[in-house]
């Protein structure tokens, strides 16, 4: 039996999405769907998540001219959507601040989350601090080693930071970890799933809350008297700032989009995470259906990439779809082509990227200088670099930096 | 008939015992002894699993031995020949149980089909909504031969229970709590309370598992299920001291109520 024909339409993107979960998590899933729809097109929500964007988040985040890059490109212009100048330095808190609010609407008093660099994790704790509620997040033990930075600023913020020590021990096990302890409280707790996958209604929901990016972007260009990019750029780990960045445009035909995968160190299973690729394909995990990284039986397979963000064996629903039906391309880059866009941006631009934006930066450079002068490229930048100073200098800098840290270790004993 | 399911319900002196083994863990032929082990000493239905890499429903126990036996190398294929040579000589039905990507991967038809081969009774899928992606998933299964076992939990609306009951063949299993897979110390009410609206609604036996632990646990639930579900518990003992131990439990769990004073 090929699953087709999917009962309620909603629920899917084409083939790809479902609600393919224990029992009994339906019930909290349905109470979710119901306080979405409801609240979506609420007034006083509407005008509370606005307020909360703009005195919180500090929305809009700008669009840029990258004068610098368009030059060293030779090639069409090149603009930075600039979400790394979000609060806590990511496009995250969109849909933190979207699910923060439901939730509190829901009467729910604990939120809980899972992390990958860190990013999600930061703006759910800033969010919890800032409305009160009580936090955990759930982070891989590797992550968390990469990513200690965040785990110190989520701490700070009075978030419990919980290590997965089970699997792969990065970002799928947090998730796995998340919706098990979702199934063990779910009286009081909310799941605030951090990217556009999961089971309905998350996939959805996450998209929209974090549409602003392209809604944004739309109008910063039109005050340029750009009707429309030519071509859009973004990173994909689950999908979350990509689909937020492309989704008002996908109407527009003549709107190139470009999600950019990890190409990690090589094409072996394990050593990237390219859903899109050979070891990528359709399968039904952690609540939904989508392209996952699989072996020939169905197991998941490990994954890799030098951004702890985009380290993830599946990919939004939504996604799965726009990619068989062409609407949006993917590339991979590696990690040392997402070192070099890193140092690339910072050195022309004065902008430190964060490690998962900077594969977006690597290959939007690449692929402007084929591109007119006349035309536009939009490059999200999803994040800032701070994080990821420990993993790009170790790469770029090592001796300086090796020395560096071992006088800091040395003064803390 | 190994698998005769209803047979067994109406033969078997209530409740039931059915218990749970993570197929390939420690290794293929050991779990598959188990499996032989619980037989002999009471169990008379036998839930195998199929490793996974991610399964959601289990607590910690069953998840350290699902990804023990994967990295042993254990495959759904294997699993399968083992169902089928332990088929041949064990007269308790066998359910096949795992989760949605493997039969997925598979495609439903042809793991369907490998569950009749090997002569499983039935399978359990909690991940896969008996009605979602539009597939008739108990159908299918039903058309194989195979009952779909439906997993109920506490909090599951009325017409969603009823619709499921209506079209279960086999049994009905009953999580007494929401919550993953692991040994408790107690049942709680809300667990029994949703035990007796699922038998209210007269339809096909019901199970009850999770967090089951204690020879008294299956006692308290005498009259209340059909069957009860030993999982997490067997596994904690196999572990301190193989099957040995996991059958000493099962003929406690198996005593009359007055002779036992067992207090787990
Ligand atoms: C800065 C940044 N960019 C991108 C991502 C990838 O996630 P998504 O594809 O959901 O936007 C992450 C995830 O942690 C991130 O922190």
């Amino acid at each position: 039996m090929r699953i087709t024909r999917p009962r309620a339409r909603s629920r899917f993107f084409g083939r790809y999405g479902g609600r393919f979960v224990p029992e009994m998590l339906v019930p909290a899933l349905e109470e979710l769907e119901e306080a979405y729809l409801s609240l979506r097109n609420n007034p006083g929500f509407k005008r509370e998540l606005a307020r909360i964007r703009r005195d919180f988040a500090g929305r809009p985040t700008p669009l840029a001219f990258a004068e610098n890059l368009t030059r060293k490109a030779g090639g069409c212009r090149i603009y930075l959507k600039m979400e790394c100048l979000a609060h806590t330095g990511a496009h995250k808190i969109n849909n933190v601040l979207g699910q923060i609010l439901l939730a509190r609407r829901m009467g729910k008093t604990r939120i809980i989350a899972e992390t990958g660099a860190g990013q999600h994790g930061l703006a759910v704790a800033a969010g919890a601090a800032r409305f009160g509620l009580r936090c955990t997040v759930f982070m891989g033990e590797i992550d968390m080693r990469r990513q200690r930075p965040n785990v110190f600023a989520m701490e700070i913020m009075g978030a419990e930071i919980v290590p997965v020590r089970d699997g792969s021990r990065t970002l799928k096990d947090a998730v796995t970890a998340a919706l098990k302890d979702w199934i063990e409280h779910l009286d009081t707790t909310h799941y605030l799933l951090g990217s556009a996958l999961g089971p309905h209604p998350y996939p959805r929901m996450v998209r929209e809350f974090q549409s602003v990016i392209g809604r944004e972007v739309k109008r910063q260009l039109a005050a340029l008297r750009i009707s429309r990019p030519d071509i859009l750029v973004a990173c994909v780990g689950g999908g979350s700032n990509s689909l937020g960045l492309f989704h008002p445009f996908l109407r527009n035909g003549k709107v190139r989009c470009v999600g950019v995968e990890a190409g990690g160190r090589g094409s072996r299973p394990g050593d990237h995470a390219v859903r899109f690729g050979a070891h990528g394909r359709p399968g039904i995990v952690q609540g939904y259906l989508s392209y996952f990284l699989q072996d020939r039986d169905g197991q998941i397979l490990p994954t890799h990439s030098v951004s702890a963000g985009l380290d993830y064996a599946g990919i939004s629903p939504e996604l799965a779809d726009l990619h068989d039906r062409k609407r949006v391309e993917f590339v991979a880059v590696t990690d040392r082509e997402a070192l070099e866009g890193y140092r690339l941006l910072a050195a022309e631009e004065g902008i430190i990227p964060a490690l998962e934006s900077a594969h977006a930066v690597a290959y939007g450079v690449k692929a402007a200088a084929d591109l007119p002068r006349s035309r536009v490229m939009v490059i999200n930048i999803s994040g800032r670099g701070d994080k990821d100073l420990f993993i790009a200098a170790r790469a770029l800098d090592r001796g300086n930096w090796l020395a560096f840290l071992k006088d800091e270790a040395d003064r803390a004993e | 008939m190994p698998n005769d399911i209803a047979g067994t319900f109406l033969r078997r002196p209530k409740p039931l015992l059915m218990t749970h083994v993570v197929a390939g863990y420690p290794d293929l032929d050991e779990s598959r002894k188990t499996v032989e082990t619980m037989v002999e000493n009471g169990a008379d239905l036998v839930e195998i699993q199929i490793p996974f890499t991610d399964p959601l429903a289990d607590g910690p126990v069953i998840t350290a031995a699902n990804r023990a036996a994967l990295a042993r190398g254990v495959r759904p294929k294997d699993v399968f020949a083992m169902v089928r040579r332990l088929t041949q000589n064990t007269a308790a039905p066998l359910l096949v149980m795992t989760y949605a990507n493997i039969p997925h991967r598979m495609g439903f038809e042809r793991f369907a089909s490998a569950c009749a081969e090997a002569g499983a009774a039935g399978v359990i899928i909690p991940d896969l909504a008996f009605d979602e992606a539009g597939g008739d998933w108990p159908g299918l299964f039903r058309r194989y031969g195979t009952a779909w076992i439906p997993v109920l939990s506490p909090g599951m609306q009325e017409e969603r229970m009823r619709r499921i009951l209506a079209g279960t063949s086999g049994f009905a299993y009953v999580t007494l709590r929401t919550g993953t897979t692991g040994a408790r110390l107690r049942i709680g009410k809300a667990g029994l309370d949703f035990l007796g609206r699922v038998r209210e609604v007269s339809g096909p036996p019901v199970a009850a598992g999770f967090g089951i632990s204690r020879p008294e646990h299956v006692r308290a639930l005498r009259n209340k299920a059909d069957a009860v579900v030993i999982g997490s518990r067997l596994l904690e003992l196999y572990n301190a001291g193989g099957a040995k131990k996991v059958g000493a439990f099962l003929r406690l769990c198996r005593r009359e109520p007055e002779s036992s004073s067992a207090s787990g």
